[in-house]
């Protein structure tokens, strides 16, 4: 189990010594417990805490790269079972298939497909991470010319499915692209042998939990250090228990044995890859193979997967902005507030509730809610003028009212003398906008030439 | 096997809630598991339920909807009855929105009919919602429990309305579905609350606020998987079934918006949307779906059934 | 009397004339007046305590949200937002707007001062060498005399904190620093002039022949940098550090005192921002540095600082509670003077109000413990739930107010301000926010260290609230965590206590900096895990109730 503040801290010098760069010994106990600093920092530690917390610190799950350069995929290095109890750091990497016996045109077209898989979302550019080349021709030749061709088009990492001749075809252009090798299940010694001399992460690929011990044990064995677990599920069902099993030892029960990175093949005629999908993007798979290329499935799953790997630690944030309410008009009021998502929802729906269309006018305050960004100096009468002249507001609205949180209503005259703008001080609670707005009179809201 | 046994065990059991059916249907349970979702370990006596909404009032379906609810008929009670027979749900979810001033604005009394019409019409297990606006959910609760000729869930008791909603399904004998905006301890204090007025635990069930895809699904996500985490491990007032509301799916600009190309087919992507949202409830630990598009009640139906009880 | 000039403010009852200062409001004027005027808000609008009657030309202050239509028709404007005009004005300031003669809360116990005395000056030519120890409060300013030849103490006293005007919270009254030339100067002044009144009302009352050769003080960050002269400001800016964490020795005269010009002032070292030297003091009183078994301690004050640990480790963080239990935040809330009530019992049967003022007589408004008896009240008969909304029962006295649904606690006709004293929703939502942030602070630093509740020994709760607490009808509502009731001890005023022990030892004074060297400061706001403990706290008494029902079933405690 993982060791408390407290407990580190008894194992620390308690000199209050600074070197690790922490006020106090118990500071800096806090931030190893949040794996968020490590015992190297501690010049005196001694050695029975350098041991202690050394072997604490060790990730449960192991880190394995897939790739090189920017568009390098990471599988693994997860450190708990729920996102609440921390953060899950790797995204699940999807992978698109391309068969090896698609002729000319047919291949570039699915590659051009996968690549145009790829999509902008809350500022975030969600895509397709690898291509799966499978060897469906038998021919290692022709299996190397579409590596080499899927890795020429889609620019992604490949993972290379097939025999192990035709891998061995395929290694010497691609090998120091870092290709993920997936040898057939039969042949996992040789695939071994293949990815040990050259460092290359490899599938082991086995049945159940049983099997991937042995398999995962004889790729060791070879000298093969970056593995990754495909645990041959027959069904839904046993997917998503074989992964969930397989992520328990390695967090729970620290099993080193089967804690390595997952890779399902949802290809191939596995029934319902999109429910398989959408489960193994919550419950832990690092790797997933699909065969569809529509973006009216892979879409939503590229989505679900952005949310599911936010860090649920950080501050709900809106986009800062103008969020117009009901059929909000240039005579609507103008109502601003900051852009903690808590703050946004709760004055939106209290918009909504009074029935006044509205524009609602978000500040970018870091997600602090109106008081602690006035107390942190980030919603100030300089900030809303600045917000006012710059946010578009004044092209949106032919008056020049601002209704301003009631909280911070000693700000209403700052922003008049740098705005322009006349304010109206709003009440302290959301609660109260619905009464406050359906009493405004709609004369607060003439052009501002009036 | 010389690595541990992955298997969890946990003290709690989730209370087991029925909803009652009409006379001809079938009435659906749901919670009673010692269990996580999708396991095969401790005990799980019922499957997860998936039921299908019908919404009253003036409102534009999305594409993929209007696709499905094609020639189904446009009379809730009549569309009632050809989606829950055509898609297999096990309970319907009847949303009273027209009565929303900005949505047909349908007087109480109208509301309370299509309530009484569609019950007589559909006889599976149904959770009645109100309109979302509180003047006139406050009225329209009393009349709807009234109107109700069989028990039925009532859709939703928050913080501010529980003694209306709760003083309403009491007087019937119905059911409350209580309501928290995605926080595990207001989805406590809320059955603290209505267990303080006398609803029994098992009339409840708890709504934390289903995020959409894309739109806040994350922290559903773990809300739920949190409600289930602590009801397993002993906070009896945590450990009820859990309902989760897939309409803010349908809100989604990438559920709806058919201009852009590149993101696929709208009527494909929007079913997709909802499913997407579907499988992530069921792997954080709901109990209860309601779905819009029939053919994703069908799907969710044909999958969470035996292997996974 | 002669009619006042044109161009000129009057106030009343003092008799206080200045001339107008154009764009100046009658809040500003009164302050240049040296007219004492309750605005706890600094000014700004939201408290309506201002309240004035006036009675010649002048524009703004009439804002119907806060003033009832009778108000506005009997000339009660806000003297923050009303102007006077270039005519003559009289302003009357009615007894609801002034703050009350102040009462002593400065009781506080050394819990760690057992060692013997050992002087440290002598007497000289029959002039006893004296100490002054101070508590530099946000709202209120403490002080001790101390006979440093013997170790006795001579006397206490108390004044308002004469900044109060400009905010009652800090960080308005640094922005007040930031916003106006030589602001700051002026809050030094102003402060350094509540000081001098501290001490010369403890001069005056005792026998005490002597000359001060002392002094320690032990307040917040902000007024301590506000006294030593260096800026407050960049606490509240990013990186939000205080310029200073320990303060070099300095003279009175140095600081701008005369009261004590040559006497060397020890000021308490901060431990952050938001942390001062007052919870360092209040750490030194308790002795909870010096126990094997771990502490926590709740300094319930305008802010509300907890302090977790025992001689191996300590912890602190600021709540930010609110000053609800001073009577702040809350409409018809005043801190514990004469005139304020103080406990209150609600009939289950009639459901109103029975109550007991301090210093006896009609009620002004509610102070701390009466807001928190009434709260336990109308919770006890069913009048909030546990969500904190108002039930309306039958026959509950239940008014409809500018302010929302409220409590009426006292009608007109039994107040002493002539109009009812009502506990509105608001009000109800402030004394939740306030208990909750005392319990998620605790609750964050447990968490934090990784150390379970019932790890906790000793419980001392600081600030003059605690000794008129019913600490069982605080746990009711939920205002600390659910430890057993003989864990908590009250300790009052402690930032006083610790600054008197201080100025008594050399070796309590050492303590007091090594307290501050060595105590990890704890910052909520990064706390992933403080809004959520926030949230399960503002029920009533908690969402977890089961500890809660467990610990008030017990029969311990005082």
């Amino acid at each position: 189990m993982a060791l408390t503040a407290l407990e580190i801290y008894k194992l620390l010098p308690k000199t209050n010594c600074k070197e690790c760069g922490f006020p106090t010994c118990l500071a800096f106990a806090m931030q190893i417990a949040a794996g968020k600093a490590g015992i190297d920092q501690c010049p005196p530690a001694s050695d029975e805490a350098r041991e202690t917390l050394g072997a604490a610190s060790a990730p449960p799950l192991p880190k394995v790269v897939v790739g090189t350069g920017e568009r390098a995929v990471i599988l693994g290095d997860e450190v708990v079972l729920y996102r609440h109890e921390k953060t899950f750091y790797h995204p699940t990497a999807f992978a698109i298939s391309v068969s090896d016996a698609l002729d000319g045109d047919a291949f570039r077209d699915r590659i051009r497909r996968i690549r145009s898989l790829s999509f902008e979302r809350m500022g975030e550019r969600l895509a397709v991470d690898m291509v799966a080349v499978r060897c469906d021709s038998g021919d290692p030749a022709r299996f190397a010319a579409a590596a080499a061709a899927a890795k020429e088009g889609a620019g992604t990492p490949l993972l290379l499915s097939g025999p192990c001749d035709a891998l061995a075809a395929a290694l010497p252009s691609l090998g120091p692209d870092r290709p993920l090798l997936c040898p057939p299940v039969g042949e996992g010694d040789a695939g071994a042998r293949l990815a040990a001399p050259l460092g290359l992460p490899l599938v082991v690929r086995a049945k159940g939990i049983d099997g991937l011990e042995k398999a995962l044990a004889a790729a060791r064995a070879a000298g093969v250090r970056d593995l990754v677990a495909d645990p041959m599920p027959a069904s839904l069902p046993d997917a998503v228990s074989l992964s969930v099993y397989l992520r328990r030892l390695a967090i729970l029960h620290r099993a080193r044995e089967v804690a390595v990175p997952t890779a399902f093949d949802l290809g191939n005629g596995f029934p319902s890859p999109f429910a398989a999908a959408s489960l193994l993007v919550t419950k832990y798979g690092s790797l997933l193979v699909l065969d569809s290329d529509d973006p009216a499935d892979i879409f939503p799953l590229l989505t679900l997967r952005q949310n599911i790997f936010t860090d649920p630690q950080k501050p709900i944030q809106v986009e800062a902005g103008i969020y117009p309410v009901g059929k909000a008009t240039a005579s609507s009021p103008v109502v601003i507030t900051t852009n903690f998502s808590l703050t946004f929802f709760t004055v939106r729906s209290d918009i909504e509730a009074s029935r006044v269309p509205a524009h609602l006018l978000i500040a970018d305050c870091d997600g602090m809610s109106v008081l602690t960004a006035w107390a942190a100096g980030r919603f100030t009468g300089e900030s809303i003028a600045k917000i006012l002249s710059e946010s578009g507001i004044a092209g949106a609205v032919s008056h020049r009212t601002l209704i301003l949180p009631g909280m911070v209503a000693r700000l209403s005259g700052k922003i008049e003398e740098l705005s322009g703008w006349r304010v109206l001080v709003g009440p302290q609670e959301s609660s109260a906008l619905p009464s406050y707005l359906r009493r405004l009179p709609p004369a607060a809201f003439a052009p501002a030439d009036a | 096997m010389t690595v541990a046994n992955p298997q969890q065990t946990f003290p709690g059991r989730i209370m087991e809630v029925t909803l009652p059916a009409g006379e001809g249907g079938r009435s659906v349970s749901v919670g009673g598991q010692t269990a996580l979702p999708l396991l095969p370990e401790g005990e799980r006596p019922n499957a997860a339920a998936i039921g299908i909404e019908i919404r009253t009032g003036d409102e534009d379906l999305p594409p993929s909807l209007s696709h499905a609810f094609g020639g189904k008929g446009t009379d809730p009670a009549v569309l009632a009855g050809n989606l829950v027979e055509e898609s297999g749900a096990q309970f319907l979810f009847l949303s009273l929105a027209g009565c929303h001033p900005d949505l047909g604005g349908h007087a109480v009394s109208r509301g309370a009919g299509i309530v009484r019409d569609v019950l007589q019409a559909v006889p599976c297990p149904a959770i009645v919602g109100g309109c979302g606006e509180e003047e006139t959910d406050a009225l329209l609760f009393p009349a709807v429990a009234e109107a109700a000729q069989r028990p039925v869930f009532l859709s939703y008791a928050d913080e501010k309305n529980y003694r209306l909603v709760a003083g309403a399904a009491l007087a019937y004998g119905h059911g409350v579905v209580a309501w928290s905006p995605i926080d595990i301890n207001m989805a406590k204090q809320a059955n603290l609350l209505l267990g303080d007025i006398g609803v029994p635990p098992h009339r409840v069930l708890i709504d934390p606020l289903t995020g959409g895809l894309g739109y806040g699904l994350e922290y559903t996500y773990s809300i739920v998987e949190r409600i289930r985490l602590a009801g397993l491990s002993g906070d009896a007032a945590l450990a009820r079934p859990i309902l989760c509301h897939l309409g803010d799916s349908w809100k989604a600009r990438e559920a709806l918006d058919s201009a852009e190309e590149s993101w696929g087919d709208v009527i494909a992507r929007g079913r997709r949307w909802e499913e997407a949202t579907a499988w992530a409830c069921l792997a954080a630990g709901a109990d209860l779906l309601v779905c819009r598009h029939p053919d994703n009640v069908r799907t969710l139906r044909g999958m969470v059934g035996a292997p996974w009880r | 009397m002669p009619e006042p000039k044109p161009g000129t403010l009057r106030f009343l009852p003092e008799d206080v004339s200045l001339s107008v200062a154009p764009g100046e409001t009658i809040l500003r004027h009164a302050i240049r007046a040296g007219v004492p005027l309750l605005s706890p808000c600094g000014g700004e609008g939201r408290c309506g305590k201002c309240r004035v009657i006036i009675s010649g030309e002048a524009a703004g202050g009439d804002d119907p949200g806060v003033l009832s239509e009778a108000e506005l028709s009997a000339g009660v404007r806000l003297a923050c937002r009303c102007h006077p005009s270039s005519g003559t004005l009289t302003v009357t300031v009615p007894p609801g707007s002034r703050p009350a003669r102040l009462a002593a809360y400065l009781e506080g116990r050394d819990a760690a001062g057992d060692e013997p005395f050992l002087p440290l000056h002598a007497a000289t030519g029959g002039r006893r060498p004296l100490g002054v120890a101070l508590d530099l409060g946000t709202s209120t300013l403490a002080g001790a005399l101390i006979d440093l030849s013997d170790g006795h103490l001579i006397a206490r006293a108390a004044a308002d904190n004469p900044q109060m005007p400009f905010g009652e919270d800090l960080i308005s009254r640094i922005v007040y620093g930031e916003e106006h030339e030589g602001g700051f100067a002026l809050l030094r002044q102003l402060l350094v002039a509540g000081v001098e009144q501290v001490i010369a009302a403890l001069l005056g009352s005792g026998p005490a022949e002597g000359e001060i050769v002392e002094v320690t003080a032990a307040g917040n960050t902000v007024i301590t940098h506000i006294l030593f002269g260096a800026s407050p400001a960049p606490i509240r800016h990013p990186p939000y550090q205080p310029v200073l964490r320990e303060y070099p020795v300095r003279t009175g005269e140095e600081l701008g005192s005369l009261a004590a010009p040559s006497a060397p002032w020890r000021l308490f070292p901060s431990l952050g921002g938001f942390v001062g030297g007052d919870i360092v003091a209040g750490v030194l009183a308790s002795g909870m540095h010096r126990e094997d078994g771990v502490c926590l301690l709740f300094d319930v004050g305008t802010n509300g600082e907890v302090a977790l640990g025992n001689r191996e480790f300590l912890m602190v963080c600021s709540s930010s509670a609110g000053p609800a239990f001073e009577g702040g935040e809350v409409a018809c809330g005043m801190r514990a003077y004469p005139g304020a009530i103080e406990s209150v019992r609600i009939d289950p049967e009639t459901l109103s109000a029975e109550w007991t003022v301090i210093g006896g007589g009609k009620p002004l408004g509610i102070c701390g413990s009466g807001i928190l008896d009434l709260c336990a009240e109308m919770f006890r008969t069913g009048l909030i739930d546990r969500a904190g909304q108002f039930v309306p029962r039958s026959g509950a006295p239940f008014a409809e107010t500018a302010r929302g649904r409220a409590f009426v606690v006292a009608g007109a006709e039994r107040s002493a301000t002539g109009s009812a004293i009502c506990f509105a929703a608001p009000d109800l939502k402030s004394v939740l926010r306030t208990k909750a942030a005392l319990c998620a602070a605790a609750d964050s630093l447990l968490t934090a260290v990784g150390l379970p509740r019932d790890a906790v020994e000793r419980v001392y709760i600081a600030g003059g609230f605690g000794n008129f607490l019913d600490l069982r009808s605080a746990l009711s509502l939920g205002v600390f965590p659910p430890f057993p009731l003989e864990k908590y001890v009250p300790l009052g005023n402690a930032s006083l206590a610790g600054a008197i022990g201080a100025i008594r030892s050399r070796r309590r004074w050492r303590e007091a900096l090594s307290i501050a060297a060595g105590t990890t400061y704890h910052d909520l706001s990064s706390d992933a895990g403080f809004m959520e403990a926030f949230q399960r706290a503002l029920f009533i008494p908690h969402t977890d109730e089961e500890s809660y029902r467990k610990v008030l079933a017990s029969r311990g405690g005082r």
